[in-house]
This record gives C-alpha cells, structure tokens and sequence, in this order.
C-alpha cells in the first residue's frame, strides 16, 4: 500500500505502481487503471476529487501531483502558441512554443494549412496576406498530422496571430481581424488576427 | 579459489550469499537533464540522463505515431574499467545492452501518453565492478522518475549468481569473472512481472529457479530503497517550496 508520510498536504506521497484504489475510483492525472485497481504512475501526493455534483458517474476521481512533470506535448485538440518559421503557397510552418498556457521544453513542429487559416472564403485564403515569419501564432491542434508536423488551425475568432513585427522592426497593434499597424510608421499589413480578449 | 567460504558462508568481500551491496541513489544530478540520477551497487558507479519528451528527430525510427519512441545511449567511461582501453562508439556489448535498457524501459513508460514524441535516455558507467547492466536499469530508471515521466511502476533490476553451489547474489566483478552463471532479472515490484531476463552459461532448470527467485528478492529490495530515494526527494523538493 501508499507509503505513509508526514505531510502538511495532507496527501500521502506515492510513487509510480503504487496502489491507489480498486474499480471503485476513477483514475486522474497522474494515474491509471491496471485491470480492476488504480495505480500511480508519477512520484507525488495522492488526492481525491469527488465526482462533480449531478454527473452520472458517482465514483471519486484519485490524481496524483507531481512536483516535477515532464514537458508538455501536444494533444488534439490542445490550443498552442507557435511561432511562424517557414510561409509557403499553401501552407505555414510554425514551431509549437507552448501547450495550453505550459512551456513546451523542446520544439515540436506544426504546419498550419491553406483551408485551416480561416472559416469563411477558404479558397481565396492568400497565405502570405495572413502569416509572416517570425509571427506569435495562437492555433488550435486538429490532429497528430502526418509523419512531419502537427496539423493546427486558426479558423476561430481567438486564433491567430497575436504578436508581430511589421518590415521596419516596429510592433504591430491589431486594428481588425485582418488588419494591424506599425506602431512607427503607421503601415498597415495584412494578418490572421486573433481577436483580443 | 574460494567464492565461499565453506566454513563461515562468507563470500570474498564479506557478505552471506543472499546479501546485496551497499546501495546509494541519488536524482538531479545533472542540472541540464529533464532528470537524472547517480546510482551505486557497491563499487559499480551509473549515471543517467532522461531528455524528453520531445520531437522526434530521426523520423524514420517513428514506427507508429501513437506511442513515444524511447532511445537509450549506454557508454562505459574509459576509466571505468581496470584496464584503461579505448572502446569505439557501437560496439557489440554497448549496442547489446542500450538494446536490453531501451526494451525494459519501454515495457514500463506508458507511452501512448505522449504521442509522436521521443524520449532520450543516457546512461554512463562511471565505475565498473560487476552487475553493470543491473545497475544501468535501476539508474535509469529513477532518472525517469524524477523526469515525471509515468511509468507503470518502477523497474528494478539485480543479478544472482551460482558459484560453489551456493546462489550469490549481486555479483561483484571477481564473482563475475569466474565463469559461472550469472542470471540478470528486472522485475516490476507491484505488478510482480518480469520484464528482463538474461543468463550466460549453464544451469539446471531447477536450480534456475532458485537462482531466479534470489534476483527477484534482490529486485525487491532495490525498489524499496529507489522509493525512499523519491519519497525523501519529493519532501526535500516540498520544503523548499514552502
């Protein structure tokens, strides 16, 4: 069983293949199912979320919090801060920087493509006219991709470019969703712009 | 030469047959490393790196882009040994046991967590004197550990030995080097399988047993104390965090 350990969380500090519980929990972060138990699969506390109040599954939820988790990686369906390297007819290379507000330790590859850039008039989407190199994107992971990238799209009012640098060197401040604006010289250059919250 | 004493049970450097060396665990050792752990049995000295998860570089080794792909790097150091000697990188035994670390850390990594990533791991023998391949698994392993990286329990690895019909266990490198047997196990402690199994030299099926059943037990106890070494490092790590 857990060990037992004097802890001001209150939590009892387990390690990986430690028992949690039967069938009887639900396994959360931190956690699997073996067969009919719970095991731990990180080094950390032990915690019990009880089941959120009306939902059909009455059983608690058992996690494990770990001091020290490994780097993010991108799950379908993750929204990622990347940064635009590579801009091509028909679609964009971005290198995923963060995983839903976490720092990804190593870059992972993404490619944003011409019908995922946005939701109306995908054919008439000009890529250049929507990212440049260097550009912050916000992007929503679709899929795994193929065997080179992770597929991400801006097709959303939130997603797309947040930050940028116009030609001069100067920051670009959004004025429309297709819009923004050198803070020095005034020129207006054409972007994805994700909407400000 | 004597492996064991007939008189009082003793083996050359003092211990009974079914006792383990002195063992030392030690995690973040190396600042730059996602994790990392320094381990002892005795007087071999292992150290491990864990780098990851992260993008895939050779995507030709990507068989299937549901699971991280796990690679593993086994060096021994040119001093380790008695003989100071030059081995070029690859050769047949670093190749060899990179495989058995790779395989028996795959078996335990739930990689389907971390799709079409990789997860690099190093292991460097520092110090050689018997049961490297022992002491390079449980390195790895609490290096993985401290990386977060979640594994469906902590493998654990020890060699058992037949000289003088008596098991031995953990063999040292003069036990090692008489030519007898020597059975390398690694074992899941909670799950209780065996996820490594390696024997040179020739056995009785029955005394195989036996001498299995010695490595397992040494498992077990390596375990134990791999899981002080994390529990002791999550409340150190607690502390400073206030």
């Amino acid at each position: 069983m857990a060990a037992t350990a004097m802890d001001h969380d209150g939590g009892e500090v387990v390690t990986p293949g430690e028992l949690l519980g039967n069938s009887s929990l639900l396994a959360g972060l931190g956690a699997y199912a073996d067969g009919r138990c719970v095991r731990a699969s990180i080094t950390g506390h032990r915690r019990l979320v009880p089941p959120p109040p009306g939902s059909t599954d009455q059983r608690s939820t058992v996690e494990v919090v770990g001091h020290k988790a490994h780097g993010a990686v991108p799950q379908p369906g993750s929204v990622v801060i990347a940064r635009v390297t590579k801009v091509m007819a028909r679609m964009a290379s971005a290198d995923i920087m963060c995983v839903d507000s976490k720092a990804v330790k190593e870059k992972f590859t993404g490619m944003i493509r011409q019908q995922d850039v946005r939701a109306t008039e995908i054919d008439k989407v000009d890529m250049f006219q929507s990212y440049r190199p260097g550009d912050i994107v916000r992007a929503l992971v679709l899929s795994l991709g193929d065997a080179r990238a992770y597929y991400l799209s801006t097709a959303q009012n939130e997603l797309g470019v947040v930050s940028a640098q116009s030609i001069t060197g100067g920051t670009l401040v959004p004025i429309s969703w297709t819009e923004m604006q050198c803070e020095l010289t005034g020129q207006i250059e054409q972007r994805k712009v994700a909407k400000v919250e | 030469m004597e492996y064991v004493n007939p008189l009082t049970g003793f083996r050359v450097d003092g211990r009974r047959p079914n006792e383990m060396r002195q063992l030392k665990g030690e995690v973040g050792v190396v600042a730059r490393a996602d994790g990392s752990a320094l381990f002892e049995m005795g007087n071999t000295r292992v150290i491990a790196a864990v780098y990851g998860p992260r993008e895939v570089q050779n995507k030709g080794q990507q068989v299937n882009s549901k699971d991280a792909l796990v690679r593993c790097e086994y060096r021994m150091a040119d001093f380790s040994t008695g003989d100071r000697r030059r081995k070029p990188k690859g050769d047949r035994r670093s190749t060899e046991i990179s495989l058995v670390i790779r395989q028996t850390m795959e078996a335990s990594i739930l990689t389907h967590l971390m799709p079409r990533s990789q997860i690099d791991i190093f292991v460097q023998v520092l110090q050689a004197d018997g049961g490297t391949r022992a002491a390079c698994i449980n390195a790895a392993t609490l290096a993985l550990a401290d990386a977060g990286i979640p594994m469906r329990d902590i493998v654990t690895s020890c060699s058992a030995g037949y000289l003088c019909s008596t098991p031995l266990l953990d063999l040292n490198y003069i036990e090692d080097s008489a030519g007898g047997p020597d059975v390398t196990v690694g074992f899941l402690t909670k799950m209780d399988k065996v996820t490594l199994l390696q024997m040179d030299a020739k056995l009785p099926m029955d005394t195989f047993e036996t001498v299995m059943d010695l490595a397992i037990e040494g498992c077990k106890a390596i375990a134990n104390y791999i899981r002080e070494v994390l529990l002791e490092n999550t409340r150190r790590l607690e502390c400073q965090r206030g």
